[in-house]
């Protein structure tokens, strides 16, 4: 039987977020899958534009919860691309050793949620029980746990204590210790590898094509990295390895995270080791951008995060624009779910650790008389729940 | 940049007004050497599209694309300028670089812009919506 279509989503329990994604099935075969998104509206591309320069970095913080970081960092890049503007060295240090951690907690995340999703559920409890430290060394180093407020223009708000490096390097040898087990363990695992090697193989060709980044494009053979292509902070200052491997399954895009969890490890001890030599100051002073425009990216978790600013002269941004990884990553779908079986459709949907709040960063929505929505987001959510209700049962 | 310079060698009379950075080369490029400047940046020396900017100004509408060489960590980007701000139309370029298909979309979406030869040429973020916020980041927007 041909032309069945299942619907996934757009509220699916194992979807973190509201998407939806059509299958169309040949039996048990997925032969084609169409996706709509839309599903939250946030507007934070057109709030930033009524934003000074350094609110903006603040607001774009809150288009990822995970990605706290990678974004304010390629919202900063992109301004000081504007004028060249040179950042201290003790800053640059400490940019990296945040990207860095923040690395570390989202690939830990994912491989929990990865685990849960496949019913591995010893393999997402080992994780997010490693992924604890992660976070408190963020509270020791910037005060919270998530939203950590540290990018400026110019270099970074908060300084790095040297009193508790001692404590920090503790906490890291003990994550370096449980990640190497987990490595072991991942690659080693029989049941991981009968039920993620092969599934939803995601070509190299087809990689290029629908220009897909991070760990979904280095596990397909290609070999981008923002860090090593582009380096800026610190990143040409720390050694590190790039890690690429070549089948495009889901096995590959989880092994790629676990051992550049590994390798994130290895930055942020050598940036925990340079800040306790390394002194300065943490911020230059930035008195006023001109006009021009700019572009920023960084490689966070999930990929290369994108940023673009121009500005008239004035404090705050005439155009902002933000290119989330999951952007990308999403529509590659189309090329990883055809032909495989439904039951490993969510599997293969997850792999690319999707975000769906940071790729609807967008939208601004007004009604028919030019009112805006975003002021009272209950009733968008009424008057879409009383749509779904009328298209349902015809009342 | 040795890659600039040869771009511009190659291309310097079909491209407008350049700005130039170490590693950013911004400029203005006509619709019609825009497919052919795409397929040499995408194909010819395997340039990423990272993404399409679209903004209004007084002059008209602009696409500003960024194609990534990743290999030499630096950005190509061509501009376009719509100055028909009643019915804005452009090639796509989605038959030479599929990954263009949602930004080409979005662009649409929010900012009215059509794309010829698009193949599936709808709204993308506001399709769902329950009131069609009719290309919400225009300034003359129509109710």
């Amino acid at each position: 039987m041909t032309g069945n279509k299942i619907p996934v989503g757009p509220f699916h329990p194992l979807l973190e977020e509201a998407e939806y994604f059509e299958l169309k099935v040949d039996g048990e075969t997925v032969v084609d899958i169409d996706m709509e998104i839309g599903w939250m509206h946030r507007g934070h591309e057109y709030i930033s534009e009524q934003k000074t320069f350094t609110q903006s970095i603040y607001l774009v913080e809150r288009i990822c919860g995970i990605c706290s970081t990678s974004h304010p960092l390629a919202c900063v890049h992109a301004i000081e691309d504007i004028d060249n503007i040179e950042i201290p060295l003790r800053a640059r240090y400490i940019r990296t050793l945040v990207g860095e951690l923040e690395r570390v907690h989202s690939h830990l995340l994912w491989l929990g949620l990865a685990g849960h999703f496949i019913g591995y559920d010893t393999l997402w409890m080992w994780a997010w029980k490693y992924r604890e430290p992660t976070l408190q060394m963020f509270e020791a180093i910037s005060g919270n746990r998530n939203h950590y407020g540290m990018m400026r223009v110019g270099g970074v708000a908060k300084d790095v204590d040297p009193a508790i490096i001692p404590d920090l390097l503790k906490i890291l040898d003990e994550i370096d210790r449980k990640m190497e087990m987990i490595a072991k363990a991942a690659k080693d695992d029989p049941v991981l590898k009968s039920r993620l090697v092969g599934v939803g193989v995601l070509k190299k060709e087809d990689a290029i094509a629908h220009c897909v980044v991070g760990p979904t494009a280095r596990a397909s053979g290609v070999a981008i990295d923002v860090r090593k292509d582009e380096p800026t902070d610190a990143y040409d200052l720390v050694n590190f390895n790039e890690i690429v491997l070549k089948n495009g399954d889901v096995y590959d895009k989880l092994v790629v995270r676990v051992l550049e969890t590994i390798e994130s490890n290895k930055i942020i001890r050598q940036c925990l080791e340079k800040l306790k030599t390394v002194g300065g100051p943490i911020l230059n002073n930035v008195k006023e951008i001109t006009p021009g425009e700019g572009i920023g990216r960084y490689e966070a978790p999930r990929g290369e995060v994108f940023h673009y600013i121009r500005s008239d002269g004035t404090n705050r941004p005439v155009r902002h624009k933000v290119r989330a990884p999951s952007y990308v990553n999403i529509p590659s779908f189309v090329a990883s779910c055809k032909g495989i079986p439904v039951a490993d459709v969510l599997i293969t949907l997850a792999a690319v650790d999707p975000c769906y709040c940071c790729t609807e960063r967008a939208l601004r929505v007004v009604d028919a008389h030019d009112r805006p929505f975003e002021l009272d987001l209950q009733r968008l959510s009424r008057t879409k729940t009383e749509q779904i209700r009328r298209e349902i049962y015809g009342k | 940049m040795d890659e600039f310079k040869q771009f511009r060698e190659l291309f310097g009379t079909k491209i407008g007004q350049v700005i130039q950075k170490p590693r950013r080369l911004f400029f203005v490029v006509k619709e019609e050497h825009l497919l052919e400047i795409v397929k040499y940046l995408f194909d010819g020396i395997g340039c990423r599209l990272s993404t399409a900017t679209a903004q209004e100004t007084y002059h008209g509408l602009e696409i500003l694309y960024h194609f990534s060489l990743d290999k030499a960590g630096i950005y190509f980007c061509p501009r376009i300028v719509i100055s028909d701000k009643q019915n804005p139309k452009v090639l796509s370029i989605t038959a030479l670089v599929p990954g263009a298909v949602w930004i080409e979309r979005e662009m649409f979406d929010l900012w009215g812009i059509e794309f010829v030869g698009h193949p599936r040429m709808e709204q993308l973020l506001t399709l769902n919506s329950p009131e069609n916020p009719n290309q919400p980041l225009r300034f003359g927007r129509q109710a």
